[in-house]
């Protein structure tokens, strides 16, 4: 007789047959059994055998589960038996989740961030922190929860075992990837955070705050990043309106010193009402547009010619010259907002992604320089500003060449990138993005998500071919080398898996999407609650979003083109014309499929090139695993970043250009590509130029140079640094002498909080003026 | 005021790079397989008249 048994936790308890029968009949239940009192037998059968296997010993529970096996085997019950196995080890694997999701909990409390690579996961999170480290608990134990209950369990496997890779999984049952945001629709009337209602914003310093919070309202809503499509023409109003203000407000000083009024402020204002409404203009920078003319005839009627130039001379040098200043100080304060304003509870600053370059109005042109020459100072300390990104659309006719009205800010935007590695570039001239294009509709001009992405095309709705109020609804990509690695070289077979696993993305993108489709309006209280997302301000608060949301994308990814051909054919396509035109093949495939899912389900399935953080080592960590180390394929830390040139081969900047670009146009959902410049490209603007136009030229859609910024915090020097500091002299971790930076004139205030980090005077000293021709109209 | 006072001890020195696009403050935040991948980026070079020679080589 059997009394007691030993848990798995090695605690004793009472034996009790009935659990053993009762486990049996619901096998039994499960292959179609309906036979309780058969189970109860079994269960006596196993008793009765652990009695004799045991002896004096207490049986554990593993023993018991083997006996059980063993009984239903050897007495025929075949078909019972393997529901029963099947049971015991999904029970094993959710048992052995539970202990892996405590132990990442363990290295997530008790390791820094310099032990623990998952805290690293992504570079824009600080890991050390409370909220980061409450963040990374909260997406951890999502991941293990979906991967258990919510995830088809084939589509699991795929993602844990590395065939593919489900980004941003710790959201799946949650939001959406990002937001193309309309300021000007969201400003107009005024919006609410959720927490506040805002009134519609009257001068650019307004515009410029309204545009940090809307971007930090909607990084709330969603998990990926928030772009601002046509930041030149949100900005544009606000700079107007800001002019006409300071006009009013010259104009009645001037009325007070030259026209000895001493109603003066009265008198401005109801003049501008006047004007305003007999010619329904309003005082405007680039002047021209009959309103200083009307304004001079109603001031003639009390004032002398002679005054009437004097005044209105007055209002407008200072009315330009103080909208100059409020824009300037607008996109300083912008820029600083976005390097230091908290969201998702403070473990991040918003992923924000400025796209600006096309207006041509005086205003836009004004709040595009402003912001250029902001970024180009820097923050507080000079340090270069991580965020927002910047992205200058580069269009023929508007910025490209010399005689262009915003040329003066496309030369402009090449300085600053020189220096700060921002803006970025993207081509409205490529043809992928160029037959969109319509003049006159900002809303047409191609965008880039900071990190890439690309929304633009609509098969969903044809007639909405727009950036504005849509984005990616989630993406998953391929582990390609593995499948060249499974192939042999056998460049069919590696199609046909190729194929299986892209229907396999499909399924799992359109699983995924139908759990966001269920979503209401009220679980995004900005996004959809406040219309930024395209159409959702047709929609109540508990309508479901799937409908609105077919105008997003549903995207599949990819990753280490390079390492799949080397696995192939032992070339990649920065070194072998064969292995290009096989890798122009592939990843054209893939578009093709793509395209083909979208004609099938009338969504937007799209093909991007994935832009891999945490998944650059992932793959290649369980392939190395599985296939050893191939040379070329997994000897590195990493895959390479989707269709790049591996980074460690030796190229021409033109060449590689020339080889990343045809990929561009294939990479509907989005595409970037890189070149390493050497040295201090602001000492070469021509050659960085040159590169831009070179990407230009080729094709591409969306590009960046790359270079070294180092900064010295101590001396504050900006530059390439190596061992030492070129201006103080120190070693990384080394002090200087207080007498050695008191004679280079760096140190300004003796005081342990401030110490070392203050501006950098020489820095400033080389600061260039840049006056901006005005436009007429 | 002591003028043989070293400023600075400690102090490392800020690498802002790039990774899938966003800038990044500094090298000590990027994971493993990123570290790995920026140790071993090289330069491009721009100059028309060495790029034959990049080629052949």
């Amino acid at each position: 007789m059997i009394e007691q048994i030993v848990k798995r936790d090695g605690r004793r308890a009472p034996f009790e047959i009935e659990k053993i029968a009762n486990a049996i009949f619901g096998a039994a239940q499960a292959s179609g059994g309906q036979d309780y009192e058969m189970a109860r037998g079994l269960a006596d059968q196993v008793e009765k055998l652990l009695e004799k296997t045991a002896g004096d010993q207490i049986p554990t529970v593993e023993q018991i589960q083997d006996t059980v096996e063993k009984v239903l085997i050897e007495s025929g019950h075949a078909r019972t038996a393997k529901k029963y196995i099947l049971y015991r080890n999904e029970r094993t694997r959710v048992r052995e989740m539970n202990t892996r999701l405590m132990k990442v909990y363990e290295d997530l409390t008790f390791q820094s961030s310099l032990e623990n690579d998952v805290k690293r996961e992504n570079a824009n999170i600080d890991g050390d922190t409370a909220m980061g480290t409450m963040l990374k608990y909260g997406s951890e134990g999502a991941k293990q929860f979906y991967e258990m209950f919510i995830l088809d369990p084939e589509h699991a496997r795929a993602h844990r075992e590395g065939d593919i890779h489900i980004h941003d999984l710790d959201f799946l049952t949650l939001t959406t990837t990002c937001c193309q945001i309309d300021l000007l629709k969201l400003f107009s009337g005024g919006f609410s955070t959720g927490h506040g209602f805002l009134r519609e914003p009257n001068d650019i310093r307004s515009y410029a705050a309204l545009a940090c919070i809307a971007i930090q309202s909607n990084q709330n809503d969603q998990h990926g990043g928030q772009s601002v499509p046509n930041f030149d023409y949100s900005m544009a109003p606000g700079v107007r309106k800001t002019f006409r203000k300071l006009f009013r407000d010259n104009l009645a000083k001037a009325l007070e010193v030259f026209g000895a009024d001493d109603n003066n402020e009265v008198d401005a204002k109801t003049l501008t009402e006047r004007i305003e409404r007999e010619t329904g203009k309003w005082a405007c920078l680039a002047g021209g547009n009959g309103y200083d003319e009307a304004m001079a005839a109603a001031l003639g009627e009390t004032l002398d010619e002679q005054t009437v130039q004097k005044c209105l001379r007055f209002a407008r040098k200072y009315a330009d010259k103080e909208t100059r200043k409020a824009t300037y100080q607008a996109m300083e304060a912008l820029v600083h907002n976005l390097n230091t304003m908290h969201s998702r509870a403070g473990a991040q600053i918003p992923f924000s992604s400025l796209n600006y370059g096309t207006d041509t109005s005086p205003e836009g042109r004004l709040a595009i320089e402003q912001l250029l020459l902001a970024t180009e100072a820097g923050l507080g300390n000079g340090e270069t500003p991580i965020f927002p990104i910047h992205i200058f659309k580069v269009k023929e006719g508007v910025n490209y060449n010399e005689g262009d009205p915003n040329y003066d800010l496309f030369k402009l935007a090449c300085r600053v990138s020189a220096k700060r590695m921002f803006p970025n570039f993207s081509f409205l001239d490529a043809p992928f993005n160029k037959q969109y294009y319509k003049p006159g509709h900002p809303e047409t001009e191609c965008a880039y998500m900071g990190c890439r992405t690309r929304v633009i095309g609509n098969r969903y709705d044809p007639t909405r071919e727009i950036v504005s109020g849509r984005g990616n609804l989630s993406f998953t990509s391929i582990n390609l080398p593995r499948i060249a690695i499974r192939s042999h070289g056998d460049i069919d077979w590696f199609f046909e898996d190729l194929d299986r696993k892209i229907d396999l993305v499909i399924d799992q993108l359109l699983a995924r999407f139908r759990i966001q489709s269920a979503k209401k309006v009220r679980n995004y209280p900005f996004l959809m609650g406040e219309g930024v997302w395209i159409d959702s301000d047709k929609l109540g608060p508990d309508d479901t979003v799937g409908e609105v949301l077919k105008h997003g994308t549903l995207t599949m990814g990819f990753i280490g083109l390079a390492e799949t051909l080397k696995a192939l054919i032992g070339k990649h396509h920065g070194e072998s014309d064969e292995a290009q035109n096989l890798g122009l093949e592939i990843v054209s495939h893939m578009r093709e499929r793509m395209d083909q899912a979208g004609e099938k389900y009338g969504l937007n399935f799209s093909l991007i090139a994935t832009p891999a953080e945490g998944l650059s080592g992932r793959f290649v960590k369980i392939d190395r695993q599985r296939f050893g180390v191939i040379e070329g394929v997994t000897d590195r830390d990493y895959y390479t970043n989707s269709f790049h040139v591996p980074v460690y081969y030796p190229i021409g900047a033109f060449e590689k250009i020339a080889r990343e670009a045809p990929y561009h146009e294939m990479t509907n959902g989005g595409h970037i590509s890189y070149i390493e410049l050497d040295g201090d490209p602001t000492q070469n603007l021509e050659a960085f130029e040159a590169v831009v136009r070179a990407m230009k030229e080729a094709g591409i859609g969306y590009g960046a140079i790359n270079h070294p910024i180092d900064r010295d915090p101590v001396c504050g020097y900006t530059g390439i640094i190596g061992e030492t500091c070129p201006r103080c002299g120190r070693r990384e971790g080394e002090g200087v002498p207080l007498s050695k930076l008191q004679k280079l004139g760096l140190y300004k205030h003796l005081n342990s909080t401030t110490l070392g980090y203050h501006g950098d005077p020489a820095e400033e000293a080389d600061r260039q003026p840049n006056t901006l021709q005005i436009v007429k109209d | 005021m002591q003028q043989d006072q070293l400023i600075g001890e400690g102090v490392g020195f800020e690498r802002i790079r790039r990774i899938t696009g966003y800038l990044v403050g500094t090298l000590d935040r990027f994971n493993n397989a990123k570290r790995a991948e920026e140790h071993d980026r090289v330069k491009h070079d721009v100059s028309c008249c060495s790029l034959e020679e990049e080629h052949t080589a």
